[in-house]
């Protein structure tokens, strides 16, 4: 017996079950849920592996987590209203290959690359969003065409091959590789993550923005009809995403100090699967970036976990299936995604 | 107050408003009644703004008016909408429901979230409601919920706030508390119009009512002795 009727009242065992539920894992959408995931990952990682719970190894998950969690920041936007963005694998790669060409083959500053990457990041993301809002096509299909697209695109900058420093004669070292060097003892990816999720987050608590993006989510009507123009927040959620999936590029670029066309194969769905692990449901409304960002962390965790233990690397799939099964488990009651 | 001249409105070949005119006071419920179709709705929807009409004319406060978004209803002329479905963002707080659209805000661009939350509180005093601002919408029951989105009326100072059918979401137990709302707004010095097909509640708290019949005003009524019995018979 679930202890509540469909229309009456919660029976008393049933009320006390739900305050402990609370108790322990805060309200739907609450940062307590997705640390409890990351404390129950961090145990079980370093019961499995005891190389797992160093200083060092925590600064090492910190910092090859720290694409996905600036990838998922900016999907928790697009998941926050509702929708989704798979295609943010591709445009990560895209924008990394193409600040790679921009620089070292095109021979820009660093300063003309970054920004170039960056705003073509904002323009894709831009550009998904007209596709949502004003041709009314699902996000789903959308952002499926960004993600073979740029997929393509990336694969055209050097003939499908990688780009390096050493694809030019005398050798171009990247102009942005400090962003993969370190603040004193504390890598300058890790801080430029935490940036990002702090960044998110001040916009998601403390501005109206923040407040539009989840009543866009929760009902697009009642935000309306109080004149939030929803169509300008889907176009600027888009652009988050993009913005976030190129700076993510851009990191990952300096610090393989190279980029391949299919770097961040997988990332999409990582990406979402943080998300949902954050408390973000699919139908949206309601959680955090910083709940999304620990969500990707889980994931981070578990990729490194079978690193050290020795496991193929497929068994990440296997892993990451069973987590967002569970995640799925505990934001159920929302729809499908629009 | 507000004053409606001769305003058509059609879709197609159909004048779903067909010449209405209408005066509203302050301090006054009104009563809109009339069988489905008979143009209640469509009427509503150009007092907010969400159809513009074909002709005719509108004055405010003395003023002509073209009331040509949802927006220029609510901030300009003080016209707030509380529909049948209530559009609140049921994920969101009581306070983020009430600010929503309207944050008040602190070095540019930034929510002066305490103030929100503060005022929020004071309104619900106000309202005499066992809720707190920091309560998710999703969590109340319908009664609340309809407090929330009269509290929307009461904080921004709406003069003119058009309910639409408020009552019928809402228990048997908590309409009374319902129409007290309707009170408390006419009591702040509200124009209050009420459409509803409960006509024992349009009868509880109107003051006029207004009868619609394919597109016009049938008649006025001024609530004096009157039955549900004659509601239905001008009605149809």
């Amino acid at each position: 017996m679930s202890g509540k009727s469909a229309k009456g009242p919660r029976t008393p065992d049933a009320e006390r079950r739900r305050a402990y539920r609370r108790l322990l894992l805060g309200n739907p959408g609450a940062v307590r849920r997705p640390l409890l995931f990351l404390a129950l990952a961090i145990i079980v990682a370093s019961i499995v592996s005891p190389s797992f719970f160093t200083v060092r190894n925590a600064v090492a998950v910190l910092t090859s987590s720290s694409f996905l969690i600036v990838v998922a920041a900016g999907e928790a936007f697009v998941v926050l209203v509702g929708m989704i963005d798979l295609g943010v694998e591709s445009v990560f790669a895209a924008c990394g290959m193409f600040a790679a060409w921009l620089y070292v083959i095109q021979r820009q500053s660093t300063g003309v690359t970054v920004l170039l990457t960056l705003l073509l990041g904002i323009a894709i993301g831009l550009v998904a969003g007209l596709l949502v809002t004003r041709a009314r096509i699902p996000s789903f299909i959308v952002t499926l065409g960004t993600y073979w697209g740029f997929r393509g695109l990336a694969l055209l900058f050097n003939g499908g091959n990688y780009i390096s420093p050493n694809a030019v004669s005398p050798i171009r070292p990247f102009g942005f590789s400090g962003i993969a060097g370190n603040l004193g003892a504390i890598p300058i990816l890790i801080v430029v993550m935490v940036g990002v999720v702090a960044v998110g987050q001040v916009v998601m608590t403390f501005t109206p923005f923040g407040t539009w993006v989840k009543a866009t989510g929760s009902s697009e009507e009642a935000a309306r009809a109080v004149g939030i123009r929803t169509f300008v927040i889907k176009m600027a959620v888009f652009s988050c995403s993009g913005v976030a999936a190129a700076l993510g590029g851009l990191m990952i670029t300096a610090w393989q100090d190279s980029i391949y066309p299919l770097t961040g194969q997988g990332y999409s769905l990582e990406a979402i699967a943080g998300v949902i692990l954050g408390g973000i449901p699919f139908s949206g409304g309601r959680g955090s970036i910083v709940g999304a960002a620990i969500g990707a962390l889980v994931i981070g965790v578990i990729n490194d976990v079978i690193v050290l233990v020795g496991l193929p690397a497929l068994y990440e799939y296997i892993f990451v299936a069973v987590i967002l099964v569970l995640a799925g488990l505990q934001t159920r009651g929302g729809s499908f995604v629009k | 107050m507000l004053s409606v001249r001769d305003v058509v409105k059609a879709f197609g070949p159909v004048r779903a408003v067909d010449g209405v005119s209408l005066d509203l006071f302050p301090r006054e419920v009104v009563g809109i009644i009339g069988d489905n179709g008979a143009g209640k709705s469509t009427f509503l929807s150009l007092l907010v703004g969400f159809h513009r009409p074909d002709s005719g004319s509108m004055v405010f406060r003395g003023r002509p008016v073209a009331i040509t978004s949802p927006r220029i209803a609510r901030n300009e002329l003080g016209v707030e909408m509380i529909y049948q479905n209530l559009e609140l963002s049921p994920d969101l707080t009581v306070w983020e429901n009430l600010f929503l659209g309207e944050e008040i805000k602190r070095i540019g661009i930034f929510s002066d979230r305490r103030r929100m939350r503060n005022r929020a509180a004071e309104i619900l005093r106000e309202l005499n409601l066992k809720i707190g601002p920091l309560d998710i919408v999703s969590t109340l029951s319908g009664g609340e919920k309809q407090a929330v989105a009269i509290g929307r009326a009461i904080l921004f100072e709406r003069d003119v706030v058009i309910m639409d059918e408020p009552t019928a979401a809402v228990s048997v137990q908590k309409v009374e508390d319902v129409l007290g709302l309707v009170r408390r707004l006419k009591a702040h010095g509200k124009t209050v119009l009420l459409v509803s097909h409960r006509l024992e509640d349009v009868l509880s708290v109107a003051d006029r009512i207004v009868v619609f019949y394919h597109g016009t005003i049938r008649k006025t009524l001024r609530n004096e002795g009157l039955g549900v019995s004659d509601l239905v018979h001008e009605m149809f």
